[in-house]
């Protein structure tokens, strides 16, 4: 079972429509009293890092999510979810981070246009049992900071320079683009994703 | 860079997609989610929809299809019409829309931009803009869905929403609007001078309308008609566009 962090950063609508339509099945949880620690937990995300870590803070998620990373329980953060699980970011240098892959989220550009909207083109850069077939596709992007790329990177994107896309480590999966909003490409990168991290899907809608 | 985007339009109202040529004669064509995931099926890189609804029936729908259409869409959408005050971008994105496209009430209240911006992020921003050619100040700003002139000049006024803080500029030319005799390029070329993304709205009618648009300095094109009619399908353009040297997302292969 997937548990949904609804927080009240994230398009919930299209996660749910994406789970539903590869047969996953999930929950809503407001606060960490109706998750179960044993689900997958699906941290979503957007707008500001800062506004996203003080939320989570506010309503328990915070402490649950490093307890469960120091128990490697399955996660996967999306967006600044992914964000939210490095050192910390340049955005909210106060805020703290959950500390999974290393580095600090820096804001992207100059030279660029920030944000960072649209379909780019991202490249595996590092083998992983969970994309066995996947190498390389377009994915929705819509952020104006990222991670560099590092020793936890599977995928990387450039705008700019080259950041950080879809990172690992241990059972804690991150994208930094939207998969629910990326076609085909993203829909099957969401779905070996939830796979390797131990979900089964029941019947595909 | 991102690639260049292929976006196909719907005008719905009251829940249903409907089509007419320069806003007038409007005809049934189905639901906005069926049409909507065809699209997507197809390759479209996003979707703008644009509620022509007036009064209280409209509004009631438009919960629920934008749901539906979020729930099934593979791809951003953008919703606009209708879009009056800050809490109408706050309600769209809530039930799913990506982006909130404003085109009336930002004209006559440009701080309403602002405020929009500071509330969701520029990024689910999108001014939508109907210009007409004027022998005075080049092109004029056009609202209530083309139907009344305003004092504003077209290219400050596209200037001006950038500084608001308007994450993206829809400009549809309604000179060019469902002629199928090309973009009305020169407009492009100047709005392709700003930092801003720029859709490019009205006239297509061939492969080479969109070439050109693209390459006067568009990040995006939007067409209706021709999409729907099937006359062009979207997977033939976005592969004509990528073999003409633009960056187009293309079908993502399989590692074998």
């Amino acid at each position: 079972m997937i548990t949904l962090l609804d927080y009240g950063a994230g398009n919930l609508a299209s996660l749910e429509g994406a789970l539903e339509a590869l047969g996953y099945a999930y929950e809503r949880a407001e606060s960490p009293a109706n998750a179960s620690v044993d689900d997958l937990w699906l941290l979503p995300g957007d707008g500001h890092y800062d506004s996203a870590q003080h939320s989570l803070s506010e309503s328990g998620w915070w402490s649950a999510l490093e307890s469960r990373i120091l128990q490697d329980k399955p996660l996967l953060g999306i967006c600044v979810g992914l964000q939210l699980l490095a050192e910390g970011s340049e955005e909210a240098p106060d805020a703290p981070g959950l500390e999974v892959f290393p580095g600090l989220v820096r804001r992207l550009g100059p030279g660029v246009k920030v944000p960072h909207m649209g379909w780019s083109m991202t490249l595996e850069t590092r083998a992983h049992p969970a994309f066995k077939t996947d190498s390389t596709g377009w994915l929705y992007f819509v952020h104006s900071y990222a991670l560099d790329v590092n020793e936890c990177t599977l995928f990387s994107a450039e705008h700019g320079r080259a950041f950080t896309a879809i990172a690992a480590k241990g059972r804690v999966l991150g994208f930094q683009p939207h998969p629910e909003k990326s076609g085909a490409f993203g829909r099957r990168l969401l779905d070996h994703s939830l796979r390797w991290l131990g979900e089964t899907p029941q019947e595909a809608k | 860079m991102p690639a260049k985007r292929v976006v196909p339009c719907l005008d719905v109202k009251d829940g249903r997609v409907v089509k007419g040529i320069q806003f007038q004669n409007l005809r049934d064509l189905g639901s906005p989610v069926e049409l909507a995931r065809r699209y997507d099926a197809e390759g479209a890189d996003e979707v703008v929809f644009l509620d022509i609804s007036a009064g209280e029936e409209g509004r009631s729908t438009q919960a629920d299809w934008v749901r539906q259409v979020a729930r099934e869409l593979t791809i951003p959408f953008t919703v606009g019409g209708g879009v009056t005050g800050p809490e109408d971008f706050t309600r769209l994105l809530r039930h799913g829309a990506d982006k909130v496209a404003v085109n009336t009430a930002a004209a006559r209240n440009p701080t309403l931009v602002r405020m929009a911006a500071a509330l969701v992020g520029s990024q689910c921003v999108v001014a939508a803009v109907d210009v007409k050619r004027d022998p005075e100040c080049g092109w004029r700003v056009f609202i209530k869905g083309g139907k009344e002139a305003t004092d504003l000049s077209a290219l400050p006024w596209l200037q001006r929403l950038q500084e608001l803080g308007a994450g993206e500029i829809l400009l549809t030319s309604m000179d060019r609007d469902g002629t199928l005799e090309g973009f009305d390029l020169e407009l492009l070329r100047e709005a392709a001078k700003l930092k801003i993304p720029v859709i490019a709205s009205g006239g297509a009618g061939t492969e080479a309308h969109f070439l050109e648009a693209l390459e006067a300095g568009a990040d995006a094109v939007l067409a209706a008609t021709l999409f729907h009619e099937g006359t062009l399908p979207i997977g033939r353009l976005k592969r004509f566009l990528g073999e003409r040297g633009q960056l187009m997302r293309l079908e993502a292969p399989c590692k074998r």
